[in-house]
């Protein structure tokens, strides 16, 4: 900034107070909101005005990739991520150590300071260099990221295909659910369906009850008993079936009774 | 800096790369990404054996190959590996440990359930898909190519001349480690809130590392450690901007080193993470940390020395009291452990604060020898089990020795070793450390570690006391018979700690004629 100033370059001058300005505000909005995606659409913007601010110190290759890889890719596949989890999950305001919050507030303003003022006492009246010998060399900003990955930052640009991959296998690992039988063919159904016990048609519905009607309820069959036919395998396998207790639909027939006598 | 060709045909020049020399490095990623093909394409029972075979192999490949640069000095690849002799040292020793630390993924003889890593990593814990993996015998193979990519990432680390390096090397290193702290078969729920707690805060330290690396390069104009030694004594003056550049540097690699403040994650990940997992975590990485701690302290900063020891002293002081002191407190022999490696980082860093060669040479002998101590006692742990798992409460080691004397008398051992009692690996290192760091005129310090190591044999006492001057009771746990992978460990960890203590004099040689680093 400070070269822009020297040269008396008023338009960059106006565009680094805006954007710090937004950037430093999207910051505090991150940390601040409660909700996830309000976070990330803070994020959003932070993100935004570094991208401007790269472009407005010459390094548009790196604005750019800020704009389409960060706030394009990775921010929006975190909000996909985050519809999936729930719009509504906001976090935990319960402090589990008591005076962490007061302290750990306290802590990053100490920090912040630091670095302010730390970083504005040794970079004012300091000068910019490199900047012509970083764009003009390859003349442009494209051809001197090249020339870097190429030669001096080569092995660095390797190992980085190792992260990716451990990366990939992590993923793998933590998400990739298999299945511990093999799928049975649409043949396979059909015949387990109609051979032997199978029930041909559709399973019944699940009951429905004044009180819940939830897919853990079992079905009301005609003569007044329940089959737990109606219920998932998996909450079957977990015991999650909710039982179903005459008495209450007796009491709940007395209860409508009352009410209309 | 960039040797720009002038001829129009030449966009630019390639710069050499001895791949003799970064060859041990290569094999381990070449490994790695055979290991990765075996997973897709082996079928499943054929996986393990293949998966053994392949890293064992190439631990023994590397092994082999460090031994015949061992006089390599050198550095390649644009300046951004060094191939020095402290580094071949490092390699070599988190080589020797990453294997015993495999011998331990290995085990299948201690659990009655096999493996010591989850059926399935993705099933949910208590979910009926998880018993159902577990029954019929499933257990994941991708932790032996996680584990050579870490391995890979820490001999890269140690070896790294340039702080970019120094970090994707720091990130190929700890990621796999994330992820295999939360692979446990039991007590999954631990285990994967201590990969997660790691996980966020190593993210953190990560960050701090990469703040130091942008102001660094602010200051320097360079990443590479040797321009920015070169920019440190050319500009004398006192600035800001590399006083915060070591500060946030020195965060990101003391993190890693489990040094307090920053220690806060050692606890909880000792114990989630499965015991295999701890012992790799609690030897090759803290000698990985240390290597890179003190590359970036001595080559980059060793200029200005005299304003990061302060910070240094301060940091190690409260390393050793404030990890013996709370190290008391505990019941369980994993946080205990892991408070013991928080105080054994403070003992370390007080050779780190020598900034000499005999500094570095007396690091590099007590990160080895606490390296098979610890590997040692992770191994004994790990053999010390009840119905429910492992017996980590110190309650149900209550006359252990008298119902498994050899295993108290190894364990005894080892922690004898940690105290630095005379004729065990850890009275020669402390003695290492603390002349090195008397040499240097931190007398005071020294006083302080002695102290605080006095503290510490408390607690290591307190175990031996534990399992040999109380009776057994039907709580006391009871020691598995382990297959051959986990008794060679043990084995190992006891046989460096005695014959090291008694004949010091190879491996000192070892590393004092490692000689310094090279920029």
């Amino acid at each position: 900034m400070n070269a822009a100033v020297q040269a008396g370059n008023v338009g960059e001058t106006l565009v680094f107070w805006i954007c710090a300005f937004f950037s430093v505000l999207g910051a505090l909005g991150l940390i601040v909101s409660r909700k996830a995606v309000h976070s990330a659409l803070w994020m959003a913007l932070v993100m935004i005005n570094l991208a401007i601010l790269f472009v407005a110190n010459s390094a548009p290759f790196l604005g750019m990739a800020q704009i389409v890889v960060y706030t394009g890719a990775v921010m929006m596949l975190f909000l996909f991520v985050l519809m999936m989890v729930g719009v509504d999950s906001s976090d935990s305001l319960i402090e589990t150590i008591k005076g962490q919050r007061v302290a750990g507030i306290l802590l990053g303003i100490g920090m912040g300071l630091l670095l302010v003022f730390g970083l504005g006492s040794a970079l004012t009246n300091s000068t910019s260099v490199g900047l012509d010998a970083a764009n003009g060399v390859d003349k442009g900003n494209v051809q001197g990221i090249a020339h870097l990955i190429f030669t001096d930052y080569l092995i660095p640009f390797e190992v980085t295909s190792a992260l990716l991959i451990t990366a990939a296998l992590g993923a793998m690992v933590l998400a990739h659910r298999e299945r511990w039988i093999p799928r049975l063919t649409q043949m396979q159904l059909s015949r387990a369906r109609f051979a032997g016990s199978g029930h041909p048609g559709n399973l019944p519905n699940p009951g429905i009850y004044a009180r819940h009607n939830a897919v853990d309820t079992p079905a009301l069959l005609p003569d007044g008993s329940t089959t737990d036919l109606s219920i998932p395998g998996p909450l079957v396998a977990r015991g999650g079936i909710r039982p179903v207790d005459h008495a209450e639909v007796d009491e709940v027939a007395a209860i409508t009774d009352g009410g209309q006598s | 800096m960039n040797p720009i060709m002038a001829s129009a045909p030449a966009l630019f020049t390639i710069r050499s790369v001895d791949y003799r020399a970064i060859s041990p490095v290569l094999i381990i990623l070449a490994v790695a990404l055979v290991s990765v093909f075996v997973e897709a394409f082996v079928g499943r029972s054929a996986r393990r054996p293949v998966q053994l075979v392949l890293v064992f192999g190439a631990f023994l490949a590397t092994f082999i190959d460090l031994i015949t640069l061992h006089a390599t000095r050198l550095v390649t690849a644009a300046g951004s590996v060094a191939v020095d002799g402290p580094a071949l040292v490092m390699q070599g020793a988190i080589i020797l440990l990453a294997a015993l630390a495999a011998m331990l993924m290995a085990e299948r003889m201690v659990d009655p359930s096999g493996d010591p890593f989850a059926a399935r990593a993705s099933s949910l814990p208590g979910s009926v898909d998880e018993a159902e993996f577990s029954a019929r015998g499933y257990f994941q193979t991708e932790v032996w190519p996680l584990l050579l990519f870490s391995v890979a990432g820490m001999m890269l680390f140690v070896s790294a001349n340039d702080l970019l390096l120094m970090f994707v090397a720091l990130e190929v290193m700890s990621l796999p480690i994330y992820l295999m702290a939360g692979m446990a078969r039991r007590r999954r729920l631990l285990s994967q809130e201590a990969s997660l707690k790691y996980f966020l805060l190593g993210a953190f330290a990560s960050a701090f590392f990469l703040y130091g690396m942008a102001l660094t390069f602010g200051f320097a104009g360079s990443v590479n450690l040797g321009s920015i030694a070169d920019a440190v004594s050319a500009k004398p003056s006192q600035s800001g901007l590399l006083l915060l550049a070591v500060a946030m540097l020195s965060i990101g690699l003391l993190f890693k080193v489990a040094a307090v403040p920053f220690h806060q994650w050692t606890p909880d990940a000792y114990q989630g993470a499965p015991t295999a997992v701890t012992a790799l975590m609690a030897t090759t990485v803290k000698i990985a940390a240390f290597g890179a701690l003190m590359r970036v302290l001595y080559v980059a900063f060793g200029g200005i020395r005299w304003d990061w020891t302060p910070m240094l002293w301060i940091v190690a002081i409260l390393t050793m009291v404030v990890g013996s002191v709370i190290a008391v407190t505990q019941s369980d022999i994993k946080r205990m452990l892991a408070y013991s490696s928080v105080a054994q980082a403070g003992f370390i860093l007080v050779g780190v604060i020598a900034v000499s060669g005999k500094g570095l040479a007396s690091v590099l002998f007590y990160v080895i020898a606490y390296g098979f101590a610890t590997i040692g006692a992770f191994a004994v742990v790990s053999v010390v089990r009840d119905a429910s798992g492992e017996a980590t409460h110190l309650s149900k080691w209550a006359g252990l020795g008298k119902k498994s004397p050899v295993t108290g008398a190894v364990l005894s051992l080892l922690m004898l070793s940690f105290a630095g009692i005379p004729l065990t690996s850890g009275f020669i290192g402390k003695f290492a450390v603390f002349s090195a760091a008397i040499a240097n005129g931190a007398t005071w310090l020294v006083i302080v570690a002695v102290i605080a190591s006095v503290v510490s044999a408390f607690f290591y006492a307190r175990v031996i006391v534990l399992m040999f001057f109380s009776e057994p009771t039907e709580a006391t746990a009871s020691v598995v018979v382990p297959s051959a992978f986990t008794t060679i460990v043990i084995a190992a960890g006891a046989t460096v700690t005695v014959v090291v203590g008694i004949a010091p004099q190879p491996l000192l040689d070892l590393v004092n004629n490692a000689g310094l680093f090279l920029r």
